[in-house]
């Protein structure tokens, strides 16, 4: 029997409805057991706010404006009440479930009815990814509005969700790894692995589903398929790195980049960012120098890129962007902004897998193949004092401080665990998210220039406001982050206009106080934002949880 | 084999235009007498069933029943490439999987393109019992619809014994445009009961624009809430029907 999708949509209501981690694993293990197997693919991806599995390069490509412009065009209700709908609403999806409850709708009949199940809308979905060229936005259109008419509000709601991407019933892939793993009766290492190998949480749970333990088993790394970074935690200081570590451990430069992951098989070389975007084309002289000297037929090699001027100091981050954005004139743009690569892991070498090898061995490993190409400066210090001297250097040469290895520890994809800890001088800036703005005054009048940022609750999916800034960007910044915010306004009252949350800021501040202003009962104190960190997906923005434990560890070191 | 010539090329382009509306991929079902193409938009709201008799065309030759179907985008921008006073041919052999197109006139250009997996589900043909017929002249609806469009993305059809009114509103305009019985535009209309149905302009004018380029006359039909039916009257049974599901209200 085929899924309707208002049973998917039924679900996710209630995960919104209650912040308990385990009934929701019970109820969505519960949920992908009964799905028809060419159901669990879909189903998975859709529950995890996509339209699409993570891979593939199909987008939408819908945007805001058509689907509020559709939402207009099927009810009879005026501005106010449209207006008060969009206040009530924390996002859209939601604010489209109450306009279409308000009253009289004028749906699009059809001529042939279709019942809405999981892979009706999937098709559907395809059909809207699919429309291009000219006229595509009117064939889009039409397609939404032909789902949206074939549906209930409810339906209507999780429907704009998947759409724009914000699912936001804090069921994130994390979680659904592990219902993944209690439905089908896995160990939880076996799926993160996995999911790891494949970056495919749909795939994952049809592979478990349809082949179980042994399917699982049985995936490797492919070459151009790239994998979740590992990731670090905080350490406060140099001697809490070592003292966690045990003493055994390596200081490694965190260079100020851009973090790549570069996959070679014979000549072919790809380079993945660290939002595992395909980012070759940018970078055609890396291409060439890792084609030329990486000696390994096959190989996966982890590195930062980092601008540079030409006596080979770090330039800031932004240059480096440039690089990154641009589809034009890559050429041209290789000559004004020099990159450099520095390597420093291997997870992959001609046709073995490296990760489960100690942190030493792999290093080593990568010192053999990786040719001219510099490794990042790293040393194994004996004493406190030495590594102090370190950390001290690598902020004088300008970079962004150590990150400390332990000897022993093997590569764990996607997961922020002790085996790697970043240190960094100052308090850690946080990633967040702007989610309203208001115009500025004087020089930046008419300008989009004041900034509400706001920090993901990890248990409900949303976004809490935490701060306030105007400080940080340059004129011409202020100028395109105006557009950009312009373009994803959910509405505008009094001068504050709110936005989809999409775009990401790196915030330095002086201090987190404890504060009523905010729902979440703290603010970050002289905000200011340090650069725009469109590399970064909204997964991977800094957590309410996180700033919490910032301000607790603040707590101890001033009294 | 298939292959087909026609001199009248502009009909040609405007009809493959008009299906173009509607589909992306056209399946057209070609046998001895007749091509005819039968298909629903992606979105399931509009419908057109097409059929062109042998007679249409110069040359007409056609071994057996099959289905070609190609991309008719493409196709198009090859038949623009056609002048005044130039043939076309479309020939399709069983040796290669490729449409040729030749375009003959002062000298001769030979395209060719691939053909693609036709769409074997067959699309039936709505079951509607209409109250109102009318026959209008094509420049007529297509004038009474640009009025239309001028204030909204939508129209209310409406008919009583001695009219049809078309109602249009918007956000802050509103247009009433009546076409009188036994006027120019209204040749003929006969009703049965009063009907009445509204309709996504964004599909209606399209359809109408396009349709009228290949076409003089067409008689619509409809009921309460029902899809409308318009023919478009095609020389030598010809046959351009396009259906159209309304807009409803819905509590």
């Amino acid at each position: 029997m085929p899924t309707l999708f208002r049973e998917l949509a039924k679900l996710c209501e209630q995960l919104g409805s209650t912040t308990k981690r385990t009934t929701k694993l019970r109820w969505v293990a519960s949920f992908i057991l009964q799905l028809d197997l060419n159901e669990v693919e879909p189903a998975v991806t859709m529950l995890t706010g996509r339209a699409f599995p993570k891979r593939e390069k199909r987008v939408l490509d819908v945007s805001w404006m058509t689907i509020n412009t559709l939402i207009r065009r099927m009810v009879d209700a005026d501005n106010r009440v449209l207006s008060k709908a969009y206040s009530q609403a924390k996002d859209i999806g939601e604010a489209a479930k109450i306009i279409f409850e308000i009253g009289k709708m004028r749906k699009q009949a059809l001529l042939s009815e279709k019942i809405m199940t999981i892979l009706e809308v999937r098709q559907m979905l395809t059909t809207i990814a699919e429309a291009t060229g000219s006229g595509s936005r009117e064939k889009k259109e039409r397609l939404l509005e032909t789902l949206f008419s074939s549906s209930s509000p409810l339906e209507t709601k999780y429907l704009v969700k998947i759409l724009t991407g914000e699912m936001r019933t804090g069921f994130d892939e994390g979680l659904m790894e592990v219902a993944i793993a209690e439905a089908f009766k896995l160990p939880l290492t076996l799926v993160r692995t996995a999911n790891m190998l494949r970056g495919d949480i749909g795939e994952i749970a049809y592979l478990a589903r349809s082949q179980g333990k042994e399917g699982l088993k049985r995936l490797r790394f492919t070459i151009f398929r790239p994998v979740k970074p590992m990731l670090a935690q905080m350490a406060s200081s140099v001697t809490e790195a070592l003292t966690k570590h045990e003493g055994s451990t390596a200081l490694e430069y965190k260079l100020d980049g851009a973090r790549v992951q570069i996959h070679k098989s014979m000549s072919d070389v790809r380079i993945f960012s660290r939002r595992l975007t395909d980012v070759t084309e940018s970078f055609p002289e890396i291409v060439q120098l890792v084609r030329d000297e990486v000696d390994a037929d096959e190989a996966i090699l982890e590195g930062e890129l980092i601008a540079t001027a030409e006596n080979g100091r770090p330039r800031p981050f932004q240059h480096l962007m440039r690089r990154f954005k641009r589809i034009r004139e890559i050429e041209a743009m290789a000559k004004k902004i020099t990159v450099q690569l520095y390597l420093f892991d291997a997870l992959f070498i001609n046709d073995e897998s490296l990760i489960r090898n100690p942190y030493q061995a792999r290093r080593k490993a990568l010192k053999q193949i990786a040719g001219s190409i510099p490794l990042t400066k790293q040393i194994v210090p004996l004493k406190a004092s030495i590594a102090e001297g370190f950390l001290k250097e690598a902020l004088e040469d300008g970079h962004e401080g150590l990150v400390a290895k332990r000897l022993d520890s093997p590569y764990t994809p996607g997961v922020r665990g002790k085996g790697w800890l970043k240190i960094k001088r100052i308090l850690e800036p946080l990633d967040l998210v702007i989610v309203a703005a208001e115009y500025g005054y004087g020089r930046r009048h008419g300008w989009l220039s004041n900034y509400d940022l706001a920090a993901r609750d990890e248990e409900s999916g949303e976004f809490l406001t935490i701060g306030k800034t105007f400080k940080g960007l340059t004129d011409t910044e202020i100028v395109n982050m105006t557009k950009r915010l312009k373009r994803l306004k959910i509405k505008e009252e009094r001068g504050r206009v709110s936005v989809l949350p999409r775009i990401i800021v790196e915030v330095a501040y002086n201090e987190i106080q404890k504060s009523r202003k905010y729902e979440c009962g703290m603010a970050l104190r002289f905000a200011r934002i340090t650069r725009i960190r469109d590399d970064k997906s909204l997964e991977e923005t800094d957590t309410i949880q996180k700033v919490r434990e910032i301000y607790a560890g603040q707590f101890k070191r001033h009294h | 084999m298939f292959s087909v010539k026609m001199t009248d090329t502009k009909l040609l382009k405007d009809m493959f235009q008009a299906i173009a509306i509607l589909v992306d991929e056209a399946t057209f079902n070609v046998n001895p007498e007749n091509i005819q193409l039968r298909a629903m938009d992606p979105s399931r709201v509009a419908m057109i069933d097409f059929q062109w008799p042998k007679t249409i065309f110069d040359e007409y030759q056609c071994d057996q029943p099959q289905k070609i179907c190609v991309n008719i985008a493409e196709l198009l921008k090859l038949l623009r490439r056609t002048g005044r006073d130039e043939t076309v041919q479309l020939t399709l052999t069983p040796d290669t999987p490729k449409l040729q197109i030749t375009i003959t006139g002062k000298y001769t250009r030979t395209f060719n393109m691939p053909t693609l997996e036709p769409q074997e589900e067959e699309t039936p043909t709505p079951k509607i019992t209409f109250k109102t017929e009318a026959k209008a002249t094509t420049e007529g609806l297509k004038q009474a619809i640009e009025d239309a469009q001028l204030v909204s993305d939508h129209v209310r059809v409406e008919a009583d014994p001695e009219k049809i009114t078309l109602q249009a509103t918007g956000d802050l305009m509103g247009a009433t445009i009546e076409l009188k019985k036994g006027s120019d535009a209204l040749l003929d209309l006969q009703t049965q009961e009063p009907s009445k149905a509204t309709f996504s302009l964004s599909y209606l004018a399209e359809i109408i624009k396009a349709a009228s380029a290949t076409s003089e006359i067409a008689t619509l039909q409809f009921a309460n809430d029902m899809p409308i039916r318009i023919d478009f009257h095609q020389p030598k049974e010809g046959k351009l029907t396009f259906y159209l599901a309304p807009r409803i209200e819905v509590e």
